[in-house]
């Protein structure tokens, strides 16, 4: 059996799109010129929209692989061609040794899936009805998906609530029913695209606990996220994906020891204006500024890295304290994801 | 895999092969169906009022029509056969909300679960996904069984009407019929699922039918054209057969000619139903649409 639980090769997809909107702009990676489009009428140039953009991936069995990357990076696109939802313009990959494109029931046989969002269950069924549903999909003998499902609703603490309809749960107890459907058939691969989106820090927390469980029972797990602490603690390798590539792939100590060599200074700034930013960035030793705004308009997170903070501090605090704006709080901290994504784009992963 | 373990390890589950596991999604899905039915009971006040309702104003036209003394009737019987125009007409628009309802409701099925946010999940199942079809139509036939016997009833109590012929040739003809009525929805359901909307297409078929089929008045009535248009639509030998045998006592031999084409229209739409379907799911892989409201 081979090493990889997942493998990508040269993973492409592109979208068309009709010439306005591509000169519209999108978050998207690239667009390119195709053929000629007939919008009922006058011909126009047919663009492509490069969702994906070459991916290689090499996950190990057994390893929670992060992938991380701001919205519209491209990585819940690799997830649906992963689980075959989307087919490829180009390249393949293989899921437990079995090809996306040739073997398509064997992979989906292999996955258990949870996408983003929380309307992938039915919720006008109960929990239990969900899970003994999604395992006759599976081909689960009624006997076993019965035994199943009730093992999952008390793993999940959802036994209580098992016979509840979905629509009356919270948000956390209905992403927990979502990750028990992933598991129902016991699949040794998982692939959770954002599985803590929008849920409260305490449900969060939870499901961060329970994808750590499940590593720890042999799952493989394909972990998506724009949370960087997430992937940071989970994860075992990350792949940093923008604008449809992969930037960076390594452990997360050896991704931030990659900028280990600077250091990070966060200010707060009150009576923030976009002009501070391109003064901050005359100051000799300042590297990739980005700024975020807090609590309204007037207040901004600013994050810099310098080879030496002593020697750039003087000439930002003169910067900061002129005319108005001034520093509320200064912390010099370690690197995180973040400031490794930050070096390798130039903008933040919440841009 | 492995069907001993009793703690299983990923990867170790106890699976049903081939057809049985097939059956076991089949009969899943509708179940499911059947619970969402449940769980809106609206349904069952369309159920009864709309037997009464929808034939109403065809019969009170056709009363208005054959004069005081009914004699305009004769005409009537003379080009159907049948004396009982008030069954005549109900039969017609049974048949015809038949086909109206598979169109809304198989028709949008799959509609239906992308607007739950549910499709993507099905679809990443190891199941046969014409499966996701299938068992809704299984659910909807059921709730027509059911609506078509509460129209017999209510026809009966509301209007006179009295079914005098062989129920059992009845219900074969409505088993005959099934697969075209269905096979038509399938289609329709592929349809919805590329073009996200379909509801320009139902009126499209209702109007059809409507008009084409003759669920009011005998088709022998229309110009030439039409009749021939009519030949190529499955409704008009449902009507006719079902006429024949509810209300004229026609035999299953007399009976046949109607069945062999309804068996054909069968095949040809559940093919033609499962080709739509096999490539609008492609072309929507292709393009990122299953999900897509």
């Amino acid at each position: 059996m081979s090493e990889w639980a997942i493998e990508a090769e040269n993973l492409v997809k592109k979208f068309p799109r009709k010439a306005d909107s591509a000169e519209n702009g999108s978050n998207g990676a690239q667009s390119g010129a195709g053929k000629k489009f007939w919008p009922f009428g006058k011909k126009k140039e047919m663009t492509y929209f490069t969702a994906v953009d070459g991916v290689n991936l090499q996950i190990r069995q057994g390893e929670i692989f992060g992938l991380l990357g701001p919205n519209g990076a491209g990585k819940s696109t690799t997830i649906r061609m992963l689980c075959t939802l989307l087919e490829p313009t180009s390249g393949t990959a293989r899921v437990n040794g079995f090809d996306i494109l040739k073997e398509p029931t064997q992979v989906r046989q292999s996955l258990g899936t949870v996408l983003a969002g929380e309307r992938s269950i039915y919720w006008k069924l109960t929990a239990r009805e969900n899970l003994e549903y999604f395992a006759a999909l599976y081909h689960i003998p009624p006997a076993v998906a019965k035994k199943r499902a009730q093992e999952l609703l008390e793993r999940f603490e959802l036994a209580a609530r098992a016979d509840d309809l979905v629509e009356k749960f919270s948000t956390g107890m209905r992403q927990r029913v979502a990750i028990s459907k992933a598991l129902v058939a016991n699949p040794p691969i998982l692939l959770l695209d954002e599985p803590t989106l929008g849920l409260d820090p305490q449900a969060a927390r939870k499901v961060r606990e329970l994808i750590a469980e499940l590593k720890a029972a042999g799952h493989t797990i394909l972990l998506t996220t724009h949370y960087m602490e997430e992937a940071d603690q989970l994860s075992d390798r990350i792949g940093i994906i923008d604008q449809g590539k992969i930037i960076a792939l390594d452990t997360p100590a050896r991704l931030k020891e990659r900028i280990g060599q600077k250091d990070v200074i966060r200010l707060e700034i009150a009576g923030w204006h976009e002009d501070l930013s391109r003064r901050l960035q005359e100051v000799g030793g300042v590297e990739n500024l980005v700024s975020r705004r807090l609590e309204g308009e007037a207040m901004a997170e600013v994050t810099l890295h310098a080879e030496n903070s002593r020697a750039v501090l003087p000439g930002i605090l003169d910067r900061v304290n002129y005319n108005g704006t001034r520093l509320v709080n200064m912390n010099i901290v370690r690197p995180s994801l973040e400031d490794v994504f930050i070096s390798l784009t130039g903008k933040a992963l919440r841009d | 895999m492995t069907t001993t373990s009793r703690a299983l390890a990923p990867g170790q589950v106890r699976t049903a092969e081939g057809v049985l596991g097939e059956w076991g999604a089949l009969l899943a899905v509708a179940r499911k169906e059947w619970l969402y039915v449940r769980r809106y009971p609206s349904w069952v006040i369309s159920l009864l009022i709309w037997p009464v309702i929808f034939p109403l104003a065809y019969i009170l036209s056709a009363r208005a029509l054959s004069g005081p003394d009914q004699s305009g009737l004769a005409l009537f019987i003379a080009r159907t056969g049948i004396s009982d125009y008030l069954g005549f007409i109900a039969i017609g628009t049974t048949v015809w909300m038949w086909q109206n309802v598979v169109l809304w409701g198989v028709g949008f099925a799959l509609r239906n679960e992308q607007w739950r946010g549910t499709l993507e999940t099905n679809w990443m199942a190891p199941t046969w996904r014409f499966t996701f079809l299938l068992g809704p139509s299984l659910v909807h036939l059921a709730q027509m069984l059911i609506f078509m016997l509460v129209s017999a009833i209510e026809f009966g109590v509301f209007f006179g009407v009295r079914f005098n012929g062989n129920p059992l040739l009845v219900i074969l003809l409505i088993a005959v019929s099934a697969p075209s009525v269905y096979g038509l929805g399938i289609a329709f359901a592929s349809v919805v699922v590329w073009l996200k909307e379909a509801h320009n297409f139902v009126q499209m078929v209702r109007g059809l039918v409507m008009i084409f089929c003759g669920i009011s008045f005998p088709i022998a009535l229309l110009p030439g054209w039409m009749q021939e248009v009519a030949v190529f639509l499955p409704q008009t030998y449902m009507m006719r057969a079902i006429r024949s045998a509810a209300l004229a006592n026609a035999t299953l031999s007399d009976l046949m000619p109607d069945i062999i084409a309804l068996l054909g229209f069968g095949a040809f739409f559940l093919a033609a139903g499962y080709i739509l379907f096999q490539w609008t799911e492609r072309r929507a892989r292709r393009a990122g649409a299953i999900g897509q409201y």
